[in-house]
């Protein structure tokens, strides 16, 4: 028995216990093929969530993550800070940084850098955003700007896999996996969970597999990295000169020839095999069709600014629109370039002439074809950027943990909301401060999970996405 | 007490009647605290009555006798032989939300049948017993069994006598085939050769496979196989780990791990030179490189980086490895406050990390300046030039042969110039370097700001005694000793925790289950006389790791077949009885080994640098600072055994990911085993696979030059599963082959794209079409479950 299985028969044996309190009287040969049969077609298919879930009615179906990755200034997109302006080029005052972790500007006079842009009050809500993202206006009144975001490591790499997996300690799963693991996928041709990394942009911060990894639960919840050009997915093209035809026929003889197998060994893992190539094969068509734009029409092109082919942001984001379509439970977009140390209006343009239309796009797209109220979409990055300068080349900024800014929208998120806030300088979140495990307990909470019992054996222990601290869900941001 | 006990065990009867498992305590057996209590006390009670001071509720914990026994003022949470009267049980009954045990908040709740075993126990005097894994392990009698098997191997007794008492019996042998298969893919990690096969279907007799069980340990890809264990365990990799994900030089510590089990180095001294090669007297070059293991964590040169975090993350980093290794314990645990479920506190996490303060990691800590940093490979003092262990064996060998050989001997010049070439071959290699110990401090809630902790000295868990050390300060070397000291250390613990391993390698699962937590909230073994007679055996036979091997393939036990009924599956699903083998697929290593083997590319040779195999184009697209191509092996490297494989943390191979090898950032004992849709394509599509075929159909076509298909379609077959097919098997794949013929005849390159993946030149000079025709019919059998899975 794999692991998936085991995991499978643990949740079968919760359930044993439930029905044997409900007082059902189950003999055990009935018990048992219950047990066989769940074991098989849970291990074969991706579409069942794990027994007892969901524990709430949910409020959406799916989450699309819009990864702003290198950690994007909140000083200069949701953050306006008339003080940090008067402030500007004089020292931080103590107050706020004695004691406080830092990361480039260890060792530094740290020095406020005010604004490096106007900012403008948008929407019937009087959403304020900054001039670096005029697409945003066209959503402010339906999102919601999280301005007290607060996470616990001040390094890209682990700050990733903290905003990801909730801990800094490699090889725990995450969010996208754990949710797949708990809901499963509602196609059985696409896995649940779909990563896609847009092409373009400067230099960036390297990503790696592990924020979308699976860690302790079964590899099939892992999230399945898309290429925005080039081979969709690791090896689902045939080998060169097979033709569809053949391609299917070898998967039918390996199909036939596993069953033959099965039928003189009953070993129930064959039948788990059977159900991974008839997916596969699935696969190698349903990928190349949910990619394949050519039916979306001009428009829809024109509003999200992609163009055919080109592995940008803005065409990742319309592949998120057609994956959610397809019932792909948690989507994934990353988007590399917000670290900005440095020459950051340079920069911010670039970032946001890569991203500021299609996030507003996708956000407008969804509402069109109502499917807005049942995907939480997430828009932000690992940390913000501290109110003070750093200088590689012109003004920029560094890494900041303790106050940045994230918006959510979609299900019953309420829209054109601000929730919490920074001090005037931006650097604490000091009102309502969210804790990325409260980000997390207020995703799963969306999907009908309750973080608190939505537990995984590992060690022996009950393993949470949300960890051991307190995580509470942000009641206040829904409607 | 309004509680009628009589009710309750009549209750608990029938429902343990329906549960049919077979590990469950019977009502005529007598309550055993390590197996049936502690789990439950440890699942549902200790979070708040345990071992951690800091969370401890009502001043009672429960996992010491003395405190739960102790009076309260009148009454005692648990008084022995009185359930009624003792408040643990009330508790757990009560039905009031504000008493109630566990509290309904912490979502736990106790079965009726583990209430009634609790109730049982307090019945039968409530007898706690030490943790089982901290009691020293000792020779057990071997238990009567029914009917004793004719080969009457002692691991067999103790499996027996527990199928006797659950009314089953060992599952027959398995064939010869399946057995030749098995312990070829367990001991080397790769199939049976034909000709093995062969010699063992003609003679099956015990002696012969004694035969073949000598020759497997003997064999050098034995070292191979356990390495592969190993440098899991160690996490091993080629990667730095952490943002831009370097490469560092390490490789040669992976020829030092081969070279180790294939010599049979005693366990204890393979343990001293990796944890402390270079504390030794007179370090030899082997026992340096070894010393690499203090090096193999995950390290970040990011910048901004902040010297004491990552000092704490790399100290954390070393304890959670050494004790998953070693001590089968999650001391990490530990590192913010006090375990919650086994005796290890906070203070004892930070002197365990003390240990390897001396470790000097400067080029860990320090980011982009000219010698260290983004560069491939990334250099980081200190390291060393060395030939590596294989490297250096092959060059020793070439000497005796030029030595043996006259100077006219035209010979002598080829050999001379590899001997050459070899020597020049030194590389760098990180190894461990001891210089004055930075202080180490406990971390209140393992905050790595808080400068406020009491310094520690290096030392051991303090339940466990004191260190023996040989100069003021204890050190790596006095570790590594009581690691491995049975009589003044933990040597015991230590012997349980590798031959349970060891037996998971031959039965896919261990005796105790949980490979890595060995502590109360991991599983107590099912068979814990076996596991104590095993370790007690590797003791006495001062850590002779080849002989626990085959003292375990030897027995009856583990030369049963895998097959079984359905009945028997619905009653033991875990196989805890082990009344059958269990079958399970290949590691990632071993499935891309076996493709290589049976296709005959396979580049066999031991040791040396690491390989890049193919790799799909722009994989390492989003790794930066350096941006890098990834660069294919031209030459015979690219068919050598997965486990040289150039091992990215980050990305690893798509190929060793989708097949479930652990990417080596933390410890890994057991790997999972999927079964994916991504596994499938990868097994299919990857043009390491597709080549596979190729070769594999160019064997059948050139070995078989006379056969019919039908001929071919077995010899192929066989190859590949050492055995030939059966009718339906056979036409199922005679329809692929007119297919395929179909297909490719009617291509203008008669399947010359399809013949052209992977570089091996092998079969260019056949009938294009009908090598295509062939590769299809191999691609399908070697993408057959039962190529790549072990029975």
């Amino acid at each position: 028995m794999n692991p998936s299985q085991f995991a499978a028969f643990q949740h079968q044996l919760n359930r044993r216990t439930f029905l044997s309190r409900a007082g059902l009287g189950l003999g055990a040969t009935a018990l048992s093929t219950l047990l066989d049969h769940d074991l098989t077609s849970r291990a074969a298919a991706t579409d069942l969530s794990i027994p007892g879930l969901p524990h709430l009615p949910p409020k959406v179906k799916r989450v699309i993550f819009l990864y702003m990755s290198g950690g994007p200034s909140h000083l200069e997109t949701f953050d306006y800070k008339p003080k940090l302006a008067e402030l500007d080029g004089k020292p931080m005052p103590e107050s706020f940084t004695a004691g406080q972790p830092i990361a480039q500007l260890q060792g530094q006079i740290l020095k406020a850098q005010g604004p490096l842009t106007k900012f403008g009050r948008y929407g019937k809500s009087g959403q304020t955003i900054s001039d670096f993202l005029p697409f945003h206006r066209q959503i402010a009144d339906d999102i919601c700007v999280i301005k007290s975001m607060v996470t616990e490591q001040i390094n890209h790499d682990p700050a990733h896999t903290f905003m990801n997996t909730g801990t800094a300690i490699s090889g725990r799963p995450s969010m996208g996996s754990w949710i797949n693991y708990g809901l499963g996928s509602d196609n059985q041709s696409l896995p649940g969970f779909v990563v896609m990394t847009s092409e373009g942009g400067r230099d960036p911060q390297p990503i790696a597999p592990r924020m979308w990894g699976s860690g302790f639960l079964p590899s099939q919840f892992q999230g399945v990295p898309f290429n925005s050009s080039g081979e969709p997915v690791y090896y689902i093209k045939s080998p060169e000169g097979v033709p569809d035809q053949l391609q299917r026929q070898v998967v039918e003889s390996v199909r036939a020839l596993d069953r033959h197998r099965h039928e003189q060994t009953h070993d129930p893992e064959l039948l788990a095999r059977l159900a991974a190539y008839e997916t596969a094969f699935r696969m190698q068509s349903s990928v190349p069709e949910l990619l394949d734009l050519a039916d979306e029409p001009q428009h829809i092109w024109d509003m999200y600014g992609a163009k055919p082919g080109d592995g940008s942001y803005a065409s990742n984001c319309l592949i998120a629109r057609r994956l959610a379509e397809r019932g792909v439970r948690f989507i994934q977009l990353y988007h590399r370039d917000w670290d900005h140390h440095g020459d950051l209006v340079e920069h911010m343009h670039t970032c946001c002439r890569c991203t500021d239309q299609a996030s507003a796009a996708l956000i407008m797209d969804l509402k069109q074809r109502g499917m807005l109220e049942e995907t939480l979409v997430v828009w932000g990055g690992e940390f913000g950027r501290t109110p003070m300068f750093q200088g590689k080349g012109g003004p920029g900024r560094d890494h900041h943990i303790k106050g940045f800014t994230m918006w959510v929208a979609g299900g019953n998120i309420r829209p054109g909301m601000t929730y919490g806030s920074t001090d005037e300088l931006g650097y604490h979140a000091v009102e309502k401060p969210v804790h990325v495990r409260d980000l997390h307990a207020t995703m799963l909470h969306l999907l009908g999970i309750d973080h608190k019992r939505f537990t995984y054996k590992f060690q022996g222990l009950d393993m949470k996405l949300t960890g051991v601290e307190e995580a509470r869900v942000l009641h206040d941001i829904l409607a | 007490m309004p509680r009628n006990w009589q009710h309750f065990l009549i209750c608990f009867a029938l429902i343990a009647a329906l549960s049919g498992g077979g590990c469950a305590v019977r009502a005529d057996e007598a309550i055993d605290f390590n197996r049936d209590i502690r789990p439950i006390l440890s699942e549902n009670c200790f979070r708040c009555h345990g071992p951690d001071s800091a969370t401890r509720e009502a001043d009672l914990r429960l996992d010491q006798e003395a405190a739960a026994l102790a009076d309260r003022g009148g009454y005692a949470a648990i008084l022995p032989g009185d359930p009624e009267a003792s408040e643990f049980l009330r508790r757990i009954l009560s039905t009031d939300e504000a008493e109630q045990m566990p509290p309904p908040e912490a979502d736990k709740d106790l079965t009726q049948k583990q209430i009634e075993l609790l109730t049982r126990w307090i019945e039968e005097g409530a007898k706690w017993s030490a943790a089982w894994s901290y009691v020293p392990p000792r020779r057990h009698e071997l238990p009567t069994i029914k009917n004793p098997t004719p080969a009457g191997h002692w691991i067999d007794n103790f499996v027996l006598a527990r199928l006797d008492k659950a009314g089953l019996t060992l599952n027959k042998p398995a064939d010869s085939v399946t057995l030749v298969r098995r312990v070829s893919f367990d001991l080397t990690g790769l199939p049976p050769t034909p000709a093995m096969v062969e010699d063992f279907e003609a003679d099956p007799s015990d002696a012969a496979y004694e035969k073949l069980v000598d020759e497997l340990l003997a064999s050098p890809h034995f070292g191979e196989r356990l390495a592969m264990m190993w440098l899991d365990l160690v996490r091993f990799a080629d990667t730095v780990g952490y943002h831009g994900d370097q490469t560092h030089n390490i490789w040669p510590y992976r020829d030092y791990v081969i070279h180790a089990f294939n010599a049979n180095m005693p366990f204890d001294q393979f343990t001293r030179e990796q944890l402390a090669g270079d504390l030794l007297p007179e370090a030899n070059e082997d026992q340096l490189i070894a010393s690499g293991y203090n090096r193999l964590l995950q390290t970040s040169h990011e910048g901004g980086v902040q010297l004491k975090e990552y000092r704490a993350i790399y100290l954390a980093d070393r304890v959670r490895n050494v004790s998953q290794v070693w001590l089968g314990g999650t001391v990490g645990c530990a590192q913010c406050h006090d375990h919650k479920y086994d005796p290890y506190t906070a203070r004892d996490f930070y002197s365990l990390g003390a240990f390897f303060a001396d470790i000097e990691e400067e080029y860990h800590l320090s980011a982009g300046d000219a010698l260290n940093g983004n560069t491939l490979p990334t250099k980081r003092p200190p390291e060393i030039e060395v030939l590596s262990t294989y490297q250096r064996l092959k060059l020793a060998e070439l000497d005796q042969q030029i030595e043996s050989l006259s100077e006219q001997n035209p010979t002598l010049a080829v050999l001379q110039k590899e001997r050459d070439d070899i020597a020049k071959q030194k590389t760098f290699t990180m190894i461990s370097h001891g210089i004055a110990p930075r202080e180490v401090r406990v971390q209140a809630r393992g905050d790595w700001q808080d400068e406020s902790g009491e310094i520690v000295q290096a030392a051991i868990p303090q339940f466990l005694g004191q260190v023996k050390k040989v100069d003021s300060r204890a050190s790596r070397l006095d570790l590594a000793n009581w690691l491995t000291d049975s009589e003044a250390g933990i040597g015991g613990l230590t012997a349980r925790v590798m031959v349970n391993r060891y037996w998971a390698m031959l039965f896919g699962e261990g005796l105790a289950r949980v490979l890595d937590d060995f502590g109360g909230q991991g599983e107590s073994p099912s068979h814990p006389e076996l596991l104590d007679n095993l370790a007690v055996e590797y003791l006495e036979t001062v850590w002779d790791t080849k002989h626990i091997l085959k003292l375990i393939v030897m027995s009856q036990t583990y030369r049963q077949s895998s097959l079984a009924t359905s009945e028997l599956r619905q009653r033991d699903p875990l196989n805890v009885l082990l009344a059958r083998q269990n079958n399970f697929r290949l590691p990632a290593e071993s499935v891309r080994d076996t493709l290589l083997a049976v296709s005959g590319l396979l580049d066999p040779s031991i040791g040396g640098r690491s390989v890049r195999p193919y790799q799909p184009p722009k994989y390492f697209r989003f790794l930066n600072f350096p941006k890098r191509e990834y660069e294919q092996d031209a030459g015979s490297e690219q068919w050598r055994r997965g486990i040289y494989m150039h091992w990215q943390r980050t990305f690893l191979h798509p190929m060793l990911k989708a097949l479930d090898a652990s990417t080596r950032e933390e410890c890994t004992a057991r790997r999972p085993r999927s079964n994916t849709a991504l596994a499938a394509l990868t097994l299919l599509n990857d043009p390491n696979s597709v080549e596979a075929a190729r070769s594999l159909a160019a064997k059948v076509l050139t070995d078989n030059v006379q056969a019919t298909d039908d001929e071919r379609i077995a010899f192929a077959f066989r190859q590949a599963v050492s055995r030939v097919p059966d009718s339906a098997e056979k036409e199922i794949l005679k329809e692929l082959l007119v297919a395929s013929r179909d297909s490719f005849e009617k291509q203008s390159t008669a399947g010359g794209e399809f013949l052209g993946i992977g570089m091996s030149p092998v079969g260019s000079k056949l009938p294009r079409s009908e090598l295509a025709a062939w590769t299809s019919v191999c691609r399908a059998i070697l993408n057959m479950s039962e190529t790549t899975t072990r029975n």
